[in-house]
């Protein structure tokens, strides 16, 4: 998980669960039409599957959210070449890569009661989202990114202006799941 | 609060994560300058208000992002069948046989 | 001391006493009583005053349905609740309750004269009483029922308790944990499916805990109950106690309340005081068992009557004697048992009076064992008594005529009418009932949830048949789902069965004008005013209630639904299903507002969006407005100004030197794809076309109806890609209807579209100053040749990278910077030491309203209001007529839009200098007589800018062709003469937009 955080300060640490704040790292809205194959080969990851699906290579993770959209996350230093990379194959394939690094943050939920918290905002059943699988959904009424990392460990990326109320409920969360009887 | 199936996520999912968006199959004209102004009223304002089977539109707003078409009872609020949009209007025919076997 | 208490009965835990007040006094009951059980352990009956004639009233029941014995409890500030059902809160180490509707004590109350007043208060009394005269409404009759209206008192101080709220799916939801409930959750739970079983007691069990004589399948009924919970617990059966089932919406959405704390003496940290769970289950069990009626006669309301039921309840589940010499009125054979109980627990039981000619054998003589006098086709006439009862008054009957009646004394009074299947939560799902003539209820019949219905809820009788049938419909809940659940058949001995009649009020000696016999005991409905109600010409059962009020309590009828549907089927001549039932609603039992609100309440009450350079607003003492869900800095008083003050300051700073404004909430879009401009071009009303890359424009978005509905500069950043404002309130609404026709009417577009509102930091600069302040923080040249009004470019901007607009919304020099989010106050702060030698002031969203206004910038939602066309707002500049076609296009051509006379935005000077109030209505001619036509409003207005006397700005018919006429604006005291100008106030020549050829720079 330390791996994922800027630090090793937990932003809330019960029995039930830990939440961090995740590193900085670069992210893009991938749009594009059916032909995945050049953008598998450019960004060196599978873009298919059903909805929901996701793909790593190295520093790179992509989420399928829709028919035509990915989130493709990556090291602040990769940035650089992701946009090379799909922008020598605009010409032939037109696509929209947008950078919206500055436009959200992440954060990072693991523990034993982790995707328990999660029910206290999400009205969809978590059971259903496999591990190694994400979704886009809603949180406590707002848009969030939902990524299943372990059976007991998620993040939920969410635009900056959410992000305190977010975690506002996600810390109530926490210690009420931990004050519960076990 | 009712159940929608996304047809493009193939998930049924709780309707908090879906918008509604109006009446289904209200095509807007290719050329609306040729138009009649009682058409191009027609399009704009007209719609069916059934009670029944109702053809939809919802976006899965808080999902996948697209829009979609849907068949819905406006009577007893359920989902006959949803489908993506582009794809032609289902026959009622059918769709009251699916529901009779209690579809989803 | 509890001289009402039994020993070796009940279960509850008396080894520690646990000490509660009621009315101020101290009482004590051990762990496991309610308040009601408690205190009838004390012999004390009286618990409040009914809500209308403030009679004396005891618990009636011993569950959720009790319609009488309802106290306010509290722990301290803020805790208080009123209207608790004394039958249901568990008393806990320090409990304080009090009655309700007494004044000023509980034994003598001066409200109940209402009681001697009764024939003003029958029925439909509120509907005759407070006709005319209008004049008295507002100083006599609305006080008079907001004073009456409510039971308890609401309270004042903020809650400090905490609410909280989880989704849960399972595949099979059982409600009721009574004997069906417990065998369905049993045989659901089978090849790994997920089962909740919930109860709205504290313990599991049901009427299985008011009959321990039940042995099943060779288990003591409270031994088999304990078998059972931890054989459930062990199967992984999720058990929630003291969790009602409070509403059944679509598709098996089950909304629950649980109760963590009301039963607690030392309130948990972090521990919500209820939660609201939503449930989606696969399949539901509706277990929620039978209610008993009471019987309908004068005096039926008395303290210590009550169920037969209750009283057999609070004897074997509590351990309490509701009374030494109990009389038993009935018509149904379980009052029979009830009178066996208490006779064995040592009661002297009076006598068992029954409506029915005839008895079962076995009854008889196991009363006659007992030496209980019974009493065949006999009714009750009367009670005595004051605070408590103490004689009962039965007539034999005989061929219908109601004969000479004798007066049985005693200390309590047990009744029943029979048993109401519960149908609440079934009745949420738009079940059927059908109308059971046999007896005299309705039953479930079909529902269109994936919902079965089990036991008593259905009209099956005794504990055996509820096993049973509970077994079975918890094997077909998980067959239903493709599972293979096993049915267990039950075997009960010791079970009571048995039968009854369902009666209307009961025969009687009395004049019928005398009676009260309550029906609805919580709004004090007597069988007199439901057959006034008929007389008065109510047909349908709807109307009935309306006018009577029966069945409107807060218990929804739960005990007086169907005595009342009786008695008004035998008024109105017809049979009840053609009276019909009136409709339950959720929720099932008084919830809350704090289970409904959950976490949102205070500063999580809803999303509050803060932009990256709010932190720095504050610390700057800046007032807040809110736009959207955003709080944005509305102006920036300093100390001993007023708003007028900071706002005229701002404005003059601005336009005198130079303003910083935050306008990081404004929407952005990124449009991006080969067919950008043709998608832009088919959007927006202007053309893109020609618009070249490092250029922007501001672009104006109708509606196919043709009216304005958002605004907002944009840039084309390359030839392909173009940066989208919005306004802030239109954002999430601009981006879904640009999907809208993306996806649905023009699919073929090779154009995407990707939110970067919260991408961006934007920051304005505004003032004569702006360019010379911003020059050496960037190395763009910033002349009027090297980057003209109405430029952008992608570049850095104190380190930082940027894409910097040349625009203005003041008629200023300006320049909006964006920045990645997170360096916006970094930028800001930049800004803003560069900007002391120039004086450089935060202006906040007034001010800038009040410098678009006197340069005739509109804001659409202000002075537009969705139906305004760019022509009616004088923007037809922004119309870009020969392309084919836009959205909207073919919508400004309509017959109505291209009519004279349409209301038109322009500007008002007022002839006596005073300022016009927003919203303010206008006409022609203001000697014209009252209604007067009017002819349009003030849309925006203000006198704090800098043009030197008041400016608004109006909508007005044919406006455009009436420059220079005057115009009134009719107010409470006095009419305003205003002249009508242009929109635009201010250096109309745009002369201040450009930078002078001094102050150009180059980097
Ligand atoms: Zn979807």
């Amino acid at each position: 998980m330390n791996a994922l955080t800027s630090q090793s300060d937990f932003l809330a640490e019960t029995a039930a669960v830990r939440i961090a704040m995740a590193a900085p790292r670069s992210r893009f809205s991938l749009r594009l039409r059916e032909n995945l194959a050049p953008f598998e080969a450019a960004l060196g990851l599978s873009l298919g599957g059903p909805l929901g699906s996701r793909a790593s290579a190295g520093e790179r993770e992509t989420l399928r959210l829709g028919p035509d959209e990915w989130m493709l996350h990556t090291s602040l230093a990769d940035a650089g070449a992701v946009e090379a990379a799909l922008s020598a194959l605009y010409a032939t394939q037109p696509h929209s890569l947008v950078n919206v690094s500055a436009r959200e943050v992440s954060f990072v939920i693991d523990g034993p009661r982790a995707a328990e918290l999660l029910t206290l905002g999400c009205p969809r059943d978590i059971a259903k989202i496999a591990p190694g699988s994400g979704r886009r959904t809603v949180f406590d009424g707002v848009t969030v990114i939902l990524w299943r990392d372990a059976p007991d460990a998620f993040r939920i990326d969410c635009w900056n202006s959410f992000a305190p109320h977010i975690l506002d409920l996600l810390k109530t969360g926490a210690r009420e799941l931990a004050a519960e009887a076990p | 609060m009712l159940l929608i199936h996304c047809p493009y996520c193939n998930e049924t999912l709780p309707e908090l994560e879906f918008a509604y968006a109006g009446e289904a199959h209200i095509a807007r004209p290719q050329n609306p300058s040729e138009v009649s102004d009682e058409d191009w009223a027609e399009f704009l304002f007209m719609r069916a208000n059934v009670k029944g089977l109702h053809y939809e539109r919802w976006r899965h707003l808080h999902g996948c992002g697209r829009f979609f078409n849907a068949v819905r009872d406006t009577v007893s609020d359920k989902f006959v069948t949803t489908y993506p949009a582009g794809a032609p209007r289902p026959a009622l025919d059918s769709l009251l046989e699916t529901s009779a076997e209690g579809g989803k | 001391m509890s001289h009402y208490r039994v020993p070796g009965k009940g279960r509850v835990d008396l080894s520690r006493p646990v000490s509660f007040t009621f009315e101020g006094r101290a009482y004590t009951g051990g762990r496991g009583d309610t308040v009601a059980s408690a205190l009838l352990a004390h012999g004390v009956h009286l618990m409040g005053r009914s809500f209308k004639y403030h009679r004396p009233r005891g618990a009636v029941a011993a569950g959720s349905e009790e319609p009488n014995a309802l106290i306010g409890t509290r722990r301290g500030p803020g805790r208080f609740e009123p209207n608790t059902r004394a039958t249901v809160q568990e008393i806990y180490e320090g409990l304080q309750t009090n009655a309700q509707n007494k004044y000023p004590s509980l034994k003598f109350d001066i409200g109940a004269v209402n009681d001697a007043a009764y024939m003003l208060f029958s029925a439909g009394f509120y509907y005759k009483t407070f006709m005319w005269p209008r004049s008295f409404w507002d100083k006599v009759y609305e006080p008079f029922i907001r004073a009456a209206a409510g039971l308890g008192v609401s309270p004042t101080e903020e809650d400090p308790d905490l609410y909280a709220s989880r989704n849960l799916h399972v595949d099979v939801l059982v409600v009721g944990a009574g004997p069906s409930g417990i065998a369905a959750a049993k045989a659901a739970c089978a090849e790994g499916l997920s089962v909740v079983l919930v109860d709205e007691n504290a313990e599991i069990g049901g009427t299985l805990l008011s009959e321990p004589q039940a042995v099943i399948d060779g288990a003591p009924a409270w031994d088999w109950i304990a078998t059972e919970l931890a054989a459930l617990k062990a199967a992984g059966v999720k058990v929630m106690t003291r969790t009602t089932a409070i509403a059944y919406y679509h598709q098996n959405m089950i909304g629950l309340c649980e109760k963590l704390t009301d039963h607690l003496a030392q309130l948990p940290d972090d521990t919500p005081r209820e939660r609201l769970w939503r449930v989606r289950a696969g399949q539901v069990v509706l277990a929620q068992g039978a209610l008993e009626k009471p019987l309908v006669f004068h005096g039926n309301d008395r303290p210590g009557v009550m169920l037969a039921g209750a009283a057999q309840t609070y004897l074997n589940r509590y351990g309490v004697l509701v009374g030494k010499r109990p009389v038993v009125i009935t018509s149904h054979d379980s009052a029979w048992f009830a009178a066996f109980d208490l006779a064995d627990a040592g009661a002297k039981v009076q006598a068992i009076v029954d409506l029915r000619e005839g008895v079962p054998e076995t009854l008889l003589a196991q009363a006659r064992a007992r030496g209980i006098p019974v009493k065949l086709s006999h009714t009750a006439t009367a009670t005595k008594g004051r605070l408590r009862v103490k004689s009962l008054r039965v007539n034999p009957v005989s061929g219908g005529s109601v004969e000479a009646g004798e007066e049985i004394s005693c200390d309590a009074v047990l009744m029943s009418g029979g048993w109401t299947p519960s149908l609440h939560l079934f009745s949420h799902t738009k079940g059927k009932l059908a109308w059971d003539e046999d007896r005299t209820t309705f039953l479930p019949d079909e529902t269109p949830e994936d919902c079965v219905i089990a036991g008593a809820s259905r009209g099956l009788w005794g504990i055996e048949a509820a096993l049973n049938d509970g077994a079975e419909k918890g094997r077909a809940a998980a067959a239903a789902l493709g599972k293979a659940g096993a049915a267990n058949v039950y075997g009960v001995a010791q079970d009571r069965t048995g039968t009854g009649i369902s009666m209307k009020e009961l025969p009687t000696d009395l004049s019928a004008g005398k009676a009260k016999a309550f029906v609805d005991f919580q709004n004090d409905v007597t069988a007199k005013d439901l057959r006034l109600a008929v007389r008065e010409g109510m047909r349908s059962i709807e109307h009935v209630k309306r006018y009577t009020t029966n069945g409107m309590a807060t218990d929804q009828g739960k005990m007086s639904n169907i005595n009342g549907l009786n008695i008004a089927s035998d008024a109105l001549g017809r049979k009840q299903p053609q009276v019909g039932l009136t409709t339950f609603r959720p929720p099932y039992t008084p919830t809350t507002f704090g289970a409904f609100a959950g976490y949102h309440r205070g500063h999580h009450f809803e999303v509050t969006r803060k932009t990256q350079i709010d932190a720095w607003a504050q610390e700057h003492g800046a007032a807040f407005e809110p736009v959207a869900q955003w709080r944005r800095a509305w102006y920036f008083p300093q100390s001993g100004e007023s708003m007028d003050d900071a706002v005229r300051r701002e404005c003059a700073a601005t336009r005198a030197s130079v303003g910083i404004f935050d306008a990081s909430t404004l929407g952005k879009i990124e449009v991006v794809g080969p067919d950008a401009v043709e998608f832009m071009n088919r959007m927006y009303t202007n053309p893109w076309t020609k618009l070249g890359v490092g250029r922007c424009r501001y672009g104006l978005l109708c509606g196919d109806d043709g009216f304005i509905r958002d605004d907002g500069v944009i840039g084309r950043m390359g030839q392909d890609k173009f940066h989208v404002t919005t306004t802030t309130g239109g954002a999430a609404r601009v981006l879904n209807m640009m999907e809208d026709y993306l996806q649905t009417e023009w699919p073929d577009l090779n154009v995407w579209l990707t939110s970067t509102t919260e991408e961006w930091s934007t920051i304005a600069l505004n003032g004569p100053m702006a360019a010379k302040l911003l020059q050496p923080l960037t190395d763009v040249t910033l002349t009027e040749e090297a980057f003209p009004h109405m430029s952008c470019v992608e570049c850095t901007v104190a380190g930082m990278p940027a894409r910097l607009f040349r625009v203005s919304f003041t008629g200023e020099i300006g320049f909006e910077v964006n920045v990645p989010a997170p360096m916006g106050r970094k930028l800001w702060e930049t800004l803003w030491e560069a900007g002391q030698p120039y004086g450089i002031t935060p202006y906040g969203t007034e001010t800038m309203h009040v410098l678009r206004a006197e340069k005739g910038y509109i804001i659409v939602g202000q002075d537009t209001d969705g139906t305004v066309t760019p022509y009616d707002a004088g923007m037809g500049w922004a119309v870009g007529k020969s392309k084919p076609d836009f959205v909207g296009k073919r919508g400004l051509a309509r017959p109505d839009l291209v009519a004279e006379g349409r209301k038109q935005l322009v500007g008002l000077l007022t002839e006596d200098g005073s300022k016009l109030e927003e919203g303010a209505q206008i006409v022609f001619d203001a000697a014209q007589p009252v209604p007067m036509t009017m002819v349009g409003h003030v849309t925006s207005s203000y006198d704090v800018g800098t043009t030197g006397h008041p400016i608004a700005l109006a909508l007005v018919a044919g406006g455009h062709g009436r420059m220079g006429q005057t115009v009134y604006i009719p107010m409470p005291d006095r009419t305003i003469a205003a002249k009508i100008t242009s929109t635009v106030f201010a250096d109309p020549e745009n002369s201040r937009l450009k930078i002078p050829a001094d102050q150009g720079v180059a980097a």
